[in-house]
């Protein structure tokens, strides 16, 4: 019997979804990795997309005009999601590397909403200027 | 008199889970081991659990009550709220009968961090007990207080998938040792804590600290062990081997 349960002892990636009675740490490591996925994958995309340039000027625009097309860009929605993760992650891995080196342990929870605050504002201000720079363009 | 549905996740003859509820008094004082004491009792004898001291002393009531380990026998079935308590066995073990669960896995791992004192000198004998002061004994008495009950193993997310990580209470029970000073088998507990199973593996999610009983706070010690690891890499390049 022992050994027929052992197929269920490992939650894999969907245990990290079951907050229910968990604690802030166990959201903010979700989300870490959940945010740390979509960079490395934003990270091939955006490879994908510039690779485009060995091959031609003509093959990169035509790439990015077909995606960037029409009155309204949809893809910024997923730009400003992108910086939103960006913000995310590299706040909680800031208040992680901390605490790793011992600095605010017992703290650690007050500085996940702190650096998160701190990170959010700045996504503001981030934001601001790039539509600022895109008004101006 | 008002009655409480206690919800338990029980193994049938193949070994598979199944939920069979139970309805049994409810009051203000009884604790989860209680409820599940009048269900065997009363209702069903073949039900299963591990329990003993009844006093959060011998670690082995732990289950998972209401999606959260905790141990049976301190849990009070009023401070779960409702009229229907859910009872599982912890996450993480493969489970022997309803609710009891194997813990060979666990105790192999804390016994490889050798969790007793270590001395260069043990074939000396001596003549009274090695004296501490106060600042000393405090150092390591709160890690010293484990009860070996893994519930920090089934809250550990990391535990969850991948189950070679030595994990929060043989971690935890490491910097006990290290951060003892009369232990001088810091060299052989780093050299563990420093491999692909130690502590690099430690999210510092902080479930373990969370569902402790004890206060033992393993996801603390695991970042102190990591702060003492360096130092001691960092040493190891100016000494003489
Ligand atoms: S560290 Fe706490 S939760 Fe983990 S085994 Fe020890 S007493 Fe139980
Ligand atoms: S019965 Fe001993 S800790 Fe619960």
């Amino acid at each position: 019997m022992v050994e027929e349960n052992v197929k269920n002892l490992r939650e894999g990636p969907m245990g990290w979804v079951k907050f229910y009675r968990k604690g802030i740490g166990y959201f903010a490591f979700a989300m870490h990795r959940f945010s740390g996925l979509v960079i490395v994958f934003y990270l091939y995309l955006h490879l994908f997309v510039l690779s485009h340039l060995l091959v031609g000027k003509a093959s990169y625009n035509s790439l990015v005009t077909s995606v960037t097309y029409g009155p309204f860009d949809s893809f910024l929605v997923l730009d400003v999601l992108l910086a939103l993760v960006i913000f995310y992650h590299g706040a909680n891995g800031t208040r992680l590397a901390l605490n790793e080196l011992g600095i605010g342990l017992h703290k650690n929870k007050v500085m996940f909403y702190v650096f998160e605050v701190i990170a959010m504002i700045l996504l503001g201000i981030f934001l601001y200027y790039a539509y600022m720079f895109l008004g101006a363009s | 008199m008002e009655e409480l549905v206690v919800e338990v996740t029980r193994t049938d003859e193949k070994g598979n889970p199944k939920l069979q509820s139970f309805n049994v008094p409810k009051d203000k004082v009884s604790t989860v081991l209680e409820a599940l004491l009048y269900i065997k009792e009363n209702i069903d004898p073949s039900l299963s659990f591990r329990y003993s001291c009844r006093m959060e002393i011998c670690g082995s009531c732990g289950m998972e009550i209401d999606g959260k380990p905790h141990m049976a026998c301190s849990t009070t079935t009023e401070s779960l709220k409702g009229d229907k308590i859910k009872v599982a066995p912890l996450k993480h073990y493969n489970v022997i009968r309803d609710l009891a669960v194997d813990i060979d896995g666990f105790f192999d791992k804390y016994k490889a961090v050798k969790p007793y004192i270590i001395r260069d000198d043990e074939n000396v004998k001596y003549e009274s007990e090695l004296l501490q002061t106060p600042a000393q004994f405090d150092e390591f008495i709160d890690y010293s207080l484990c009860i070996k009950c893994g519930l920090c193993m089934a809250a550990c997310p990391i535990e969850g998938s991948d189950s070679d990580y030595l994990g929060p209470a043989p971690l935890a029970a490491i910097w006990r040792y290290v951060a003892d000073n009369r232990d001088q088998g810091a060299k052989y507990r780093l050299e563990i804590a420093s491999g692909p199973e130690g502590t690099s593996r430690c999210h510092f999610v902080g479930e373990c600290t969370e569902v402790c009983p004890k206060g033992v706070d393993p996801s603390y010690a695991i970042q102190k062990l990591r702060g003492s690891m360096v130092k001691y890499e960092f040493q190891s390049l100016f000494r003489r081997h």
